[in-house]
């Protein structure tokens, strides 16, 4: 597709410059979904060969900008994003505003929202409880799968499982929940300290009034 | 969003089309349009319930059904068939719409309804159109929100290109992605012809609009490199246009996380195709309560303010206003403030059991 080759990699996974590492994981997993195959988002706009193209790019955008060196060498490379900004439509609104040259027309939205990533405004919202399908709706909106929780926590596949669907009986000691619990917190990104709290709290309630294996009305 | 100091420097000849304008500074409503590019997806259920949900955070609200053809925003709400209509404006029986307001069930609601005058002038001339946004940015409310007529003919794509905002609803099918993006499509054209100044740069808009035209220009950056070729004030104009070119989305019934990703990826596409920032306001969950909600005449945002769907439809509309949609709780440190567990975890636990695959783990 005409006008690819000019997008620098941060704008082609859309994400700011100052992107952490979880940034451009997160981003490089959603643009995988979004460009993929069978992707119900293109349909009718980019055909398999022209999203094939765009998911080449978005690889070779995600190798470089994931390893810190070829990042660094990369950034060396690149302008700075400032006087032509007004032609490069490709630019995203949140680059924008970390760059000093942009220009004093490009106004951020008034949505408290914006300054969040975009996952954000919406995965987590209904505050409460961090329950078993909370935590498992976290995961799914991050596109983890619960393999790669086990391997980057060392915690059980049965254990992750067993949280998730609040399958208290079947877990260990509350101690080891609570490690657990920390664990699968931080690797999806997560604060522990909120979550481990409330999901403990459930833990005791549910074994104090002994309610096994209840998965919020799921039959 | 308002944008307040946005400045446009588009060079529109046409009255009708003032760039995607800011919202007046004082006095004066906010024109929201609602659009769709199919039917069925649940736009006026949508708009009917954000409307209702905009009234009762205390704002003024007027409803306008400009889906003139098939008109039925007034059973959403409630209100039995009313006897004067926006048909009476369009066939200028009637030049104050204020007159035709009617009140619905709600305090801050009102309605102006689209019941069928004469069916042989059903759409309005171009120059009655031009009356009638004038007209509806003058009523005595803080928000008027047209519901618009599925398709994207001309004067649908006016009434969402007119609006300060301009909001398309679509569901997670095929059918209503590719409406929705054919839709995108010739808003933007028409947009974009609109801007250009030059007939040079306007005919060659006029042939990207031809998917197949012969100078091989496929995507709206296709032919920005076209313009730029040609006339470099034009693809600043271009450019410009693109920026405010702002349509927001809203992805109705959905299901599964995949469903509400929906949006972030539409998004996406629309960066990378059109070089546009759509903004994502939300998703609302599907949901058998809110097709019994239209069965009893009455927006579920009233009926039962606590139902998922609801909450999904309220957070949209506090989004729309700015003000911070509650417990929001986008990271673990902010989701202290509690609200009904109306999360998408119910809305998959509802369709776990139907859906597995879906959301498998």
């Amino acid at each position: 597709m005409l006008g690819m080759e000019q997008v620098d990699h941060y704008d082609l996974l859309e994400i700011p410059r100052n992107a952490t590492m979880a940034d451009i994981e997160r981003a490089y997993r959603l643009s995988q979904q979004t460009y993929g195959e069978g992707s119900l988002a293109l349909y009718s706009i980019f055909e398999s060969g022209e999203a094939a193209a765009i998911q080449e790019r978005l690889d070779e955008a995600y190798k470089i900008l994931s390893d810190p060196e070829s990042r660094a060498v990369y950034d060396e490379d690149q302008p700075l994003p400032d006087a032509p900004a007004s032609l490069r439509p490709w630019v995203d609104a949140r680059s924008q505003e970390v760059s000093p040259a942009a220009s004093p027309n490009e106004v951020a939205t008034s949505s408290p929202d914006d300054d969040v990533e975009p996952y954000d405004a919406f995965e987590d919202e209904g505050g409460g409880d961090f329950d078993g399908i909370r935590l498992r709706r976290a995961r799914l909106f991050r596109g983890y799968e619960i393999d790669e929780i086990a391997d980057v926590t060392k915690v059980s596949r049965t254990h992750l499982r067993n949280i998730e669907d609040e399958n208290f009986v079947d877990l260990p000691a509350d101690v080891y929940v609570r490690g657990f619990v920390a664990a699968y917190a931080t690797a999806i990104g997560l604060d522990p300290k909120i979550v481990v709290p409330s999901y403990m709290a459930r833990v005791q309630e549910s074994r104090s009034g002994n309610q096994r294996g209840r998965f919020l009305g799921r039959a | 969003m308002r944008k307040a100091n946005e400045t446009v420097t588009t060079a529109s000849t046409d009255p009708t089309i003032p760039p995607h304008r800011p919202a007046p500074a004082n006095g004066g409503a906010r024109l929201l349009a609602v659009g769709s590019g199919k039917g069925g997806v649940g736009k006026t259920f949508v708009t009917a319930n954000l409307a209702t949900a905009l009234a009762r955070l205390g704002k003024r609200v007027v409803v306008v059904d400009v889906d003139l053809d098939a008109a039925n925003l007034h059973t959403f709400l409630g209100v039995p068939s009313p006897r004067r209509s926006l048909a009476e404006f369009v066939s200028e029986r009637e030049e104050d719409l204020g007159k035709l307001l009617v009140d619905t069930p709600l305090p801050n609601l009102k309605l102006i309804g689209a019941t069928h005058g004469n069916l042989a002038d059903a759409q309005p001339s171009h120059l009655r159109r031009v009356r009638l946004v004038r007209g509806l940015r003058q009523l005595d409310a803080d928000f008027v929100i047209l519901d618009l007529g599925a398709g994207a003919h001309a004067s649908v794509l006016d009434y969402f290109l007119v609006s300060d905002d301009g909001i398309l609803v679509l569901q997670p099918e095929p059918t209503s992605v590719e409406n929705a993006y054919s839709f995108l499509r010739a808003a933007f054209y028409r947009r974009m012809r609109l801007a250009m100044v030059g007939h040079g740069v306007r005919r060659l808009v006029t042939l990207a609009m031809d998917q197949r035209n012969e100078r091989g220009i496929r995507t709206p950056l296709d032919l920005l490199r076209e313009i730029e070729a040609t006339d470099s004030a034009e693809a600043k104009r271009f450019v410009e246009t693109m920026r405010v070119f702002r349509p927001k989305l809203i992805v109705n019934g959905a299901r599964t996380a995949e469903d509400v990703k929906l949006g972030f990826a539409v998004r996406s596409v629309c960066k990378k195709y059109f070089g546009i920032d759509a903004e994502y306001l939300g998703y609302v969950n599907y949901d058998e309560e809110a097709r019994r909600s239209v069965s009893r005449r009455r927006p579920i945002v009233d009926s039962n303010s606590d139902a998922d769907v609801s909450i999904y439809l309220q957070r949209i509309a506090r989004k729309l206003i700015g003000l911070p949609t509650t417990g929001t709780g986008a990271t673990a440190d902010r989701v202290s403030a509690p609200i009904g567990r109306g999360s998408l975890g119910s809305a998959l636990q509802r369709t776990s059991s139907s859906r597995p695959g879906d959301i498998g783990c």
